[in-house]
């Protein structure tokens, strides 16, 4: 995982819960690092993983809900480093549309060798958007969060329903979106 | 407020370490691209010169086709001008011989006036001797264009050539054997590796080694400790042939234009300008390819590579 993922939950977290907050999370969660994180380098994923769930524990609130979080928050500090990739789609279902092989290819060139999840899409009859989730990390929960941060931006009402998950055994995720001013 | 209370400090410090961090992988990349746009330069460079070497080879090609042509059209009338001299010249001989026998049997003074006096009129004897001579010549004249019709045949060079297996050492050998007069003055430094046998044409490629050599040898002409040497080694799947010279050299104009039919340097009647030409279409024709590098005053260096079969 990129740094700039830490860093955003490093605002996210130093927002919410203060600077105090932040390094008590580093010090349980990572005591033998020395918590800097720099955008463009690459850090373990399970650094990730414990400071959520030292997060999770701390606030009481289930890891799940904290990812989520993180993706809706990470959708706000993504579109002020890159206001462009939001400037050129005009509507939330472009803009979803655009992330495969537009932004993440971006991102290719910006990052050295990022891990980035694929993404499939399906336009359904109903006018709703159906997203194929793929990546080892499994982090379809941060990707909720993504497009609800998204929606947020796009102030597009949605429905998002995750009818098919690789957490439950599959081998991707269907995040169905559903656009609420087109019902 | 203590330095350890404000979670500001170690916040501070931690920026301060990420900051250092994004500056050392800027520098990083800084490098990289650098050293990737130094690498696509030399690709690019390396393209453009062969791509230069390409045009090149076309424009050989090209002029072997036409070579071809022109060589086959000139060798017809060749043929029928070279046997009708021949002709002139036996039939030539038939009226010397009638000449002789009038000037025997009837002597001058018994000649009717009208022939004694165009006899003494023209100066017969020297005509005679000047036709002969004409004719001579012109067959001489004839044999050169043969010969540069022939040569120019070997340019174009689509016949299939006799293949053998041959040691190319041996083949350099004898053609400096055959070389002896022309290099008597000339230091010959021989470098001969073992080599393997290759399917060849050994005649033709021991006339490549000749041309090379007597080149070398014109090249030589005037100069102080003049000095050749012959190199042939192995390299992996490839003969390698070295042969350099410390004699004049060549500006870069002649080096381009060196494997261009007619193209020469040397006097009327001293250089055709066939013998690199042809030496590039020997080469060519057993996979071969032929490079020079030469400096001006210096001398120059001909490598010429034939895979190993
Ligand atoms: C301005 C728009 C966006 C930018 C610049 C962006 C950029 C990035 C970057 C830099 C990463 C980290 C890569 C790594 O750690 O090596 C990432 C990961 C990720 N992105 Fe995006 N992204 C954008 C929008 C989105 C949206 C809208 C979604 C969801 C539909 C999405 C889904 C994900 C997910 C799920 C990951 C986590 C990695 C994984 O699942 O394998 N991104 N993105
Ligand atoms: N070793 C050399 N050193 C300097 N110049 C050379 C050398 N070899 C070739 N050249 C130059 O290249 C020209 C072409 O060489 P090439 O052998 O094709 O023709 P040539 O020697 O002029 O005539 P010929 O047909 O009799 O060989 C020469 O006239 C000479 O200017
Ligand atoms: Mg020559």
């Amino acid at each position: 995982m990129k740094g700039i993922v830490f860093n955003i939950l490093e605002e996210m977290v130093i927002e919410k819960c203060g600077m105090a907050a932040w390094n008590e999370l580093l010090e349980t969660a990572l005591p033998d690092e020395d918590g800097a994180f720099t955008a463009g380098k690459s850090y373990p994923d399970e650094n990730l993983f414990a400071l959520v769930h030292a997060a999770s524990a701390k606030l009481e609130t289930p890891a799940e809900q904290i990812i989520s979080g993180l993706g809706e928050y990470m959708f706000g500090e993504l579109a002020k480093r890159y206001p462009i990739f939001i400037e050129q789609a005009p509507d939330l279902k472009t803009f979803l549309l655009s992330v495969d092989q537009v932004i993440h290819t971006e991102v290719r060139k910006l990052y050295d060798d990022p891990n980035l999840p694929s993404f499939e899409y399906t336009q359904l009859d109903s006018g709703a958007l159906l997203m194929e989730y793929r990546s080892p990390r499994k982090l379809c929960i941060l990707a909720e969060g993504l497009i609800r941060g998204a929606a947020h931006h796009y102030q597009t009402p949605i429905t998002l329903s995750h009818p098919t998950c690789m957490h439950t055994g599959s081998d991707h995720c269907d995040l169905i979106v559903e656009f609420g001013d087109e019902q | 407020m203590s330095n350890d209370d404000n979670p500001y400090i170690k916040a501070y410090e931690r920026e301060k370490r990420a900051r250092l961090e994004a500056e050392r992988q800027l520098e990083d990349s800084s490098r990289i691209i650098y050293k990737k746009n130094q690498a696509l330069e030399d690709s690019y460079e390396k393209l453009k010169s062969q791509q230069a070497l390409m045009l090149k080879q076309e424009k050989l090609a090209t002029l072997g086709t036409l070579s071809a042509g022109v060589a086959h059209e000139i060798n017809n009338p060749l043929a029928f001008v070279a046997s009708n001299v021949s002709t002139l010249q036996s039939y030539l001989q038939l009226y010397q011989h009638v000449q002789t026998l009038l000037e025997t049997h009837y002597p001058r003074e018994t000649m009717v006036p009208a022939l004694r006096s165009y006899l003494e009129a023209n100066d017969f004897e020297y005509i005679n001797e000047d036709a002969e001579e004409l004719l001579e010549d012109t067959l001489e004249g004839l044999k050169r264009v043969a010969n540069i019709v022939q040569s120019l045949k070997n340019f174009a060079y689509d016949q299939p050539a006799k293949r053998q297996s041959a040691d190319i050492n041996e083949g350099i050998e004898s053609t400096l054997k055959l070389l002896k007069l022309p290099l008597e003055h000339i230091e010959v430094e021989k470098h001969l590796a073992p080599l393997p046998n290759i399917d060849c044409n050994p005649s033709e490629l021991n006339q490549v080694i000749l041309n090379l050599l007597t080149n070398a040898a014109d090249a030589l002409d005037g100069r102080s400790q003049p000095k050749i040497s012959i190199k042939t080694y192995l390299n992996g799947s490839e003969i390698l042939i070295t042969i350099s010279d410390n004699g004049c050299g060549m500006p870069e104009s002649v080096v381009s234009n060196i494997f261009v039919p007619f193209f020469t340097t040397k006097d009327v009647g001293k250089g055709t300008g066939m013998g690199m030409s042809i030496s590039y279409g020997i080469v060519e024709s057993h996979g071969g390819s032929i490079e020079v590098i030469s400096e001006e005053d210096k001398g120059s260096e001909f490598t010429i590579r034939l895979p190993v079969t």
